[in-house]
């Protein structure tokens, strides 16, 4: 009798949830380590959007066109989980207007069902929409809550024989013979410290990718890139809301349970661990939000809430132009055998990205068996905890 | 201390430390957060800059995923939307301790594998056909607002919306019953099995489902209390519908009593 492979992922944010996933499912040994509670870094404190892919449609086709197909998948293995009430993007000047038939043309070429809607029954589905909209086009987004999303993904992925060690932190990287063959962890639990062997690290630790691969003296091209969202106390939007334009601060309001969340800006940090939300952000995002929705102006903050995207930076530039997929490194090429990076991406492509760094594991692994993750259903995230 | 930089202030926890390595014991701890900073920035902070080893639940900040619940003064709190400042005056330092009345697994965090299986009970789904008006808010409207009836126009399904419930396990932390008998189904499985009862086009797993909290740990445990009904930080109402299962449970009774 042969042994699995054995596979260690680090983080559990969507990336790594999703990576379990995959991986248990093609018949790995998974471990995850995460040095907090699941989806306790970036993913957590997402916009909670399930992106039809509408807002890339114009300036970044190819993030746009993962986003639907993501989109139809995530309907199918997680139904419950999702609310698919779908989205407007709205105009309120001159300048949207102007954009909407290169939006409807873009949205054509990647595959996004979009269609311009009647402005009465916008009001209608839209109440407190600011009344002088020009033009509403609507698209398939919908929205997640994204701890009980990685959740059904670790969930499932347990059910397969993967194991999840939360409060684990990494500690180093042994590498032997200039391969990573495990890595040293601190269960902050205990407080005690040990090894774990594997054949393969995947290193899915979002915005701290680079310091993961920092611990074998690798680098990547991840740059943390944080965005402030305000969540207002009071639910104002049935779907959610974009403004039809290029992607800007404040472009957006994205319904939560009985609350709206407005996003966002981007800037850029060097350490992800703890980023103070700039007040200056809140009072920008507030009057971006009032522009779409003018009851914001009458309804209290709930909470403010700032976290970096993983954002993979091919060239230099501005960080709103940089592509919102991901990128696989393979660090062989840099003469590191046993250590694959998954970053860039967003968490409604996080099955894809998974699917991809599980290819590669295959392939680096010699064990070949197809992706399964497009056609099976997720189980219950409150299995999780079983 | 130095002094604070602008729009920064000092914030101090005084944290319940406890797990396997340690016997329980309060840690004090000073951090500087911006003003406006929520009991789990100060968490946060304490994390990052402080102590990586500090045990704690978070992930959204915004109260949607339930996580961070705790004890923030001896009472139970969401922190991510409880201000610091809030906090500090009722009590400095703030004092943070974990939910009673599930095991303790170190520092601030809970199992709630428990929890979750008596959550799985109740069958509630966290996707439901929206009641449909806006806007929507879990505490009382602020003046001005008027619910607004959507007219959901032929050619689009019903809006879909998430359960106010997140899960939290709050309810369960400050509910007396659960502290005396921890085979009772709770506030929180309870009030899905009610939610569950009320959206369920399924009459046989309706009966089931009252069954259920018709059980011996069901709905004739709560002591009502209204406990959970008064620190739900979503305005779930747990207590109100265990009353409203009892009613259902009693007219049930009669009907059979009556081989209607």
């Amino acid at each position: 009798m042969t042994t699995s492979p054995s596979v260690v992922v680090i983080g559990a944010g969507s990336t790594g949830a999703a990576t379990a996933h995959d991986l248990a499912l093609r018949g790995f040994l998974v471990t995850v380590v995460e040095r907090g509670e699941i989806a306790s870094g970036t993913s957590g404190r997402n916009h909670c959007l399930l992106h039809s892919g509408g807002r890339y449609a114009v300036t970044d086709q190819e993030s746009a066109r993962e986003c639907i197909a993501e989109l139809r998948t995530l309907e199918a293995i997680m139904p419950d989980l999702l609310e698919r009430n779908g989205g407007l993007f709205v105009a309120l000047n001159e300048e949207d207007l102007a954009f909407k038939e290169k939006f409807l043309a873009a949205c054509e070429v990647c595959g996004i069902p979009a269609r311009e809607l009647p402005l009465d029954r916008v009001r209608k589905m839209e109440p407190f929409l600011n009344p002088d909209v020009l033009a509403a086009v609507e698209v398939p987004d919908g929205v997640f809550e994204p701890f009980h999303f990685c959740l059904a993904f670790l969930a499932t992925a347990k059910t397969n024989g993967a194991e999840v060690r939360t409060y684990n932190e990494v500690l180093e990287l042994r590498t032997e013979g200039g391969a990573v063959t495990g890595l040293k962890v601190r269960d902050h639990r205990t407080g005690v410290t040990s090894m774990i062997g594997a054949d393969l690290v995947v290193n899915a630790a979002g915005p701290w990718v680079g310091e993961i691969a920092a611990m074998a003296g690798l680098s990547v091209p991840v740059t943390p890139t944080p965005g402030v969202m305000v969540t207002m106390d009071v639910r104002l939007n049935n779907l959610v809301i974009n403004r039809l334009n290029r992607p800007a601060d404040g472009d957006i309001v994205v319904p939560q349970r009985a609350t709206s969340i407005i996003g966002t800006t981007s800037w850029v940090v060097e350490d992800p661990d703890l980023i103070s939300v700039p007040p200056d952000h809140v009072s920008r995002m507030l009057a971006c939000g009032q522009q779409l929705i003018p009851a914001v102006a009458k309804v209290k903050v709930r909470a403010t809430v700032a976290v970096a995207r993983p954002l993979v930076t091919k060239t230099g530039g501005d960080t709103r132009n940089v592509s919102r997929t991901f990128e696989c490194f393979d660090h062989a090429a840099e003469g590191v055998e046993g250590l694959v990076t998954i970053a860039g991406g967003k968490t409604t492509s996080s099955r894809a990205m998974a699917e991809r760094v599980a290819d590669v594991v295959c392939a680096k692994l010699d064990k070949q068996v197809p992706c399964r993750t497009r056609e099976t259903a997720l189980v219950s995230y409150r299995n999780y905890y079983r | 201390m130095s002094a604070a930089a602008e729009g920064f202030a000092e914030a101090r926890l005084e944290i319940l430390r406890q797990g396997p390595r340690q016997t329980p014991h309060f840690e004090t701890f000073t951090v500087s957060v911006p003003a406006e900073a929520k009991v789990l920035d100060a968490l946060d902070a304490v994390w990052a800059e402080r102590d990586h080893g500090l045990l704690f639940r978070r992930a959204c900040h915004h109260s949607s995923c339930g996580a961070c619940a705790m004890r923030i003064n001896g009472r139970e709190r969401l922190p991510c939307i409880t201000p610091y400042r809030e906090a500090a005056s009722e009590r400095t330092p703030v004092r943070l301790e974990p939910l009673r009345n599930m095991p303790v697994v170190a520092d601030l965090v809970v199992d709630v594998s428990g929890f979750f299986e008596r959550m799985s009970a109740s069958d509630l789904v966290i996707t439901r056909v929206a009641e449909s008006t806006l806007p929507l808010s879990v505490d009382p409207l602020p003046a001005g607002f008027e619910p607004r009836q959507i007219v959901a126009p032929d050619d689009i399904p019903e809006l879909t919306r998430f359960e106010t419930c997140i899960e939290c396990g709050i309810c369960v932390s400050v509910c007396p019953s659960m502290a005396a008998d921890d085979g009772f189904l709770g506030p929180a499985a309870l009030a899905g099995i009610h939610r569950t009862r009320e959206a369920t086009p399924d009459r046989v797993e309706a009966e089931h489902l009252l069954d259920l909290a018709d059980s011996e740990d069901g709905i004739w445990r709560c002591h009502s209390s209204f406990e959970c009904t008064a620190a739900c930080p979503q305005s779930v109402d747990p207590a109100g519908r265990i009353m409203s299962l009892r009613g259902q449970a009693i007219r049930r009774r009669w009907k059979r009593l009556w081989g209607m």
